[in-house]
């Protein structure tokens, strides 16, 4: 194969699964901006290892395999920080993790009929905290009730709709 | 007394929250360590706010107004693209994921909650082609197709374009036409007849330094590197050029302007410029030698020992809620049931489809037998993607081994063949079921109403499946070998819908296309890409 079909094809398997390597990266690290650097520096030590990669071969497990090697290696680095993991349990959850972040498609596509069918005050909960990034506390003051109350909705919220994106899943609507 | 999970989701809402404390961030460790379930449960959590923080910047990606204009709607991206999505990706970071959700969400406004209003630049329309041949693949028209400003180039024949100022050019070949807006062409070369109804008075077209107004009009133009022919058959034009005042031309005045930009008056021949309605008669005639050469290649496709199932939409006589079988030799057991979708016209005049409309639309189908490699390939109009899933073929329920093969709202052609045993009813399966093959959006409303040849091929050996947009490959991907399925089937399926045995849920069970179809096929193996090719080709509008 020569070399820019092969990079035409590494680049659409890179953008096909770029999701899937931010699910992964996420679940691992539980911070947005943290995540989106690792994502960085894995798309970059992937670009780099471009002749290594085989269009004949399934991209992702070879992909993940780095991803994980920078996961591991951000955490060692910043040990110093707030990191909600530690490398050993991170290298404990990877396999599972790395099953979990295949699916990412998935949830997204059952997520956005779950969220359909939420009440709308508490669509409007969620839009409020994940899509306007909106602290716990700013909610709090907007809607005029405390955060603790704000935490136990958003609890019950997130507990309807892991319940529903599950059961969505395991029916296999697809 | 808290679950191991109400604890942990109650320290995991903290964390995100920013707000908890070194004991805190130990505990939700210690219980990871120690404990199974407080595992299980962390990792779907995070899928879910991995999910949650993917639809977030899919909903503040910028909307996308920009239009596929005429080379860009080639559906193979060409390396060009893809080194560009990669330099995205490796400088941008983030935004180089943002640029991807936006590729893929948002170019149909398909966001719920924040629908923007679909856009469609253009200046022109392809309203009509005969016996029209290109330089390139880059160069290629098709009926229907909008055109944005830019080059225009066809090597011979005819093409027929109309400007949204209402004026209508025929471009006969070799002809250079680069569209300017809608109401100003520039001409290199080529011969042209302009009709310019009342309404497109204005329309231009440049040549050179010179100008040619049209006053509401029709007229011919032939340019050369000898110079421009201009003839004026009815109404008058005005021509402006830097030697002369501006001139008038009325009907039956014609000049000639050489390379040197010096004018002569010349002769009307009307007969040498193609006019609409010629044009219209050879476009019939063509089409009606389309139909009869595609009827001769469905003949083989009928006695293709491959054909698992073949729908013609063209079988004669009293066809009115029956779809019939077109395998020969002839089997009525695979004859569909037409249920709500409307006969209608089919890619030629002559030729009939089937319109799915309704939520209940569809054709009830049952195709016995276990197989291999599959391919599906129809012939499909568009009108708009309303559902999650827009339903091409989806077998009954979703069981083990079954193909279902549909479109997302997002424009991205979707394939996936179920690869754990059936579990509906039963205990829920844990992890994926099947590897599903999502193509990059192919689709944009402005391609709807124009018929799309879709193919899809499946591979049970070599694990790739395959998908096609008229002839052309869209995308491929290899399956792993854990969630490769190599012994298929189909039974009880839908063309055009989803029909689920049992009843759950019945309101996320509208998958209705809405569109039309015309033609269909199942063969039992992976049809190459010079076959796909071929079939595209020779079944063409």
């Amino acid at each position: 194969m020569d070399s820019s079909k092969n990079s035409e094809q590494f680049v659409r398997q890179l953008t096909e699964h770029q999701n899937r390597i931010y699910g992964y990266v996420y679940s691992l690290l539980g911070d947005h901006s943290r995540t989106s650097d690792v994502v960085q520096e894995i798309n970059l030590t992937l670009w780099r290892k471009i002749d290594e990669y085989q269009a004949d071969r399934p991209f992702l497990p070879w992909a993940f395999a780095f991803a994980r090697f920078q996961v591991l290696a951000h955490l060692r680095d910043h040990k110093r920080d707030r990191l909600l993991l530690d490398a050993e349990l991170a290298e404990k959850l990877s396999g599972e993790i790395e099953q979990g972040s295949s699916q990412v498609d998935s949830i997204r596509v059952a997520l956005r009929a779950c969220l359909q069918e939420l009440t709308p005050a508490n669509r409007k909960l969620i839009e409020h905290r994940y899509f306007n990034s909106m602290s716990v506390a700013d909610i709090a003051e907007a809607s005029d009730r405390t955060s603790g109350a704000i935490k136990v909705a958003m609890l019950r919220i997130r507990e309807k709709l892991a319940d529903c994106v599950q059961k969505r899943i395991a029916l296999e609507n697809v | 007394m808290t679950s191991v999970r109400e604890e942990l989701a109650s320290l995991l809402f903290d964390w995100e929250a920013g707000t908890l404390d070194d004991q805190g961030i130990e505990r939700v460790r210690d219980l990871l360590r120690g404990d199974e379930d407080a595992r299980a449960f962390f990792i779907q959590h995070q899928a879910l706010s991995s999910a949650l923080s993917l639809e977030a910047d899919a909903k503040i990606a910028p909307p996308a107004t920009e239009v596929p204009s005429k080379k860009s709607t080639s559906p193979t991206y060409g390396f060009g693209f893809w080194a560009a999505a990669a330099t995205a990706l490796l400088f941008c970071g983030l935004a180089g994921r943002l640029a991807y959700l936006e590729f893929s969400d948002s170019n149909t406004a398909s966001v719920a909650t924040s629908q923007q209003e679909v856009t469609s630049s253009g200046i022109a329309l392809v309203t009509n082609l005969v016996d029209v041949e290109f330089d390139s693949q880059d160069d290629v028209l098709e009926i229907g197709e909008a055109l944005s400003p830019g080059r225009l180039s066809i090597k011979s024949g005819f093409a027929q374009i109309e400007f949204f100022c209402g004026a209508t050019l025929i471009v006969e070949g070799p002809a250079e036409i680069d569209l300017k807006s809608s109401s100003l062409a520039r001409v290199a070369s080529g011969r042209l007849r302009a009709q310019v109804p009342p309404a497109a008075r204005g329309f231009s077209i440049e040549v050179d330094d010179m100008k040619v107004v049209d006053l509401g009009t029709e007229f011919g133009l032939s340019v050369s590197s000898d110079g421009a022919d201009i003839q004026v058959f009815d109404g008058e034009v005005e021509v402006h050029s830097p030697e002369k005042d501006k001139r008038l031309l009325t009907a039956g005045q014609a000049v000639t302007r050489n390379s040197a930009g010096e004018f002569s008056s010349g002769e009307v021949t009307p007969d040498r410029f193609l006019d609409i309605a010629s044009m219209e008669s050879r476009s019939i005639g063509q089409r009606a030698a389309r139909y009869e050469s595609w009827k001769n290649f469905s003949d083989s496709l009928r006695r293709d020992p491959r054909s698992i199932a073949y729908y013609s939409f063209d079988e004669q006589g009293g066809w009115e809620r029956k779809l019939q079988s077109s395998i020969t030799p002839d089997n009525n057991e695979l004859d569909g049931a037409i249920v709500g979708a409307r006969r209608v016209q089919g890619r030629w005049p002559s030729k009939s489809g089937l319109e799915f409309k309704r939520p209940g639309d569809r054709v009830r189908v049952q195709i016995p037998g276990e197989f291999a490699s599959l391919t599906f390939a129809c012939w499909v109009k568009i009108d708009s993607l309303d559902r999650w899933y827009n339903s091409l073929f989806l077998t009954d329920s979703y069981n083990q081994g079954e193909p279902h093969w549909q479109i997302l709202d997002t424009g991205q052609l979707f394939f996936s063949v179920r690869h754990k045993p059936d579990d509906i009813g039963g205990k829920p399966m844990k992890g994926p079921t099947h590897r599903e093959v999502l193509s990059p959006p192919f689709w944009h409303p402005s391609m709807s109403g124009r018929w799309l040849h879709l193919a899809t091929t499946y591979d049970a050996d070599a694990g790739k499946t395959t998908h096609y947009l008229n002839g052309d490959i869209l995308h491929e991907e290899t399956i792993a070998k854990d969630l490769l399925v190599k012994t298929t089937r189909i039974g009880a399926a839908s063309i055009g819908n989803w029909s689920i045995p049992i009843k759950p849920d019945a309101e996320y069970a509208v998958r209705n296309l809405n569109g039309s179809i015309d033609e269909f096929m199942i063969m039992s193996s992976a049809l190459g890409a010079d076959e796909i090719k071929e079939i595209f080709e020779n079944g063409k509008p």
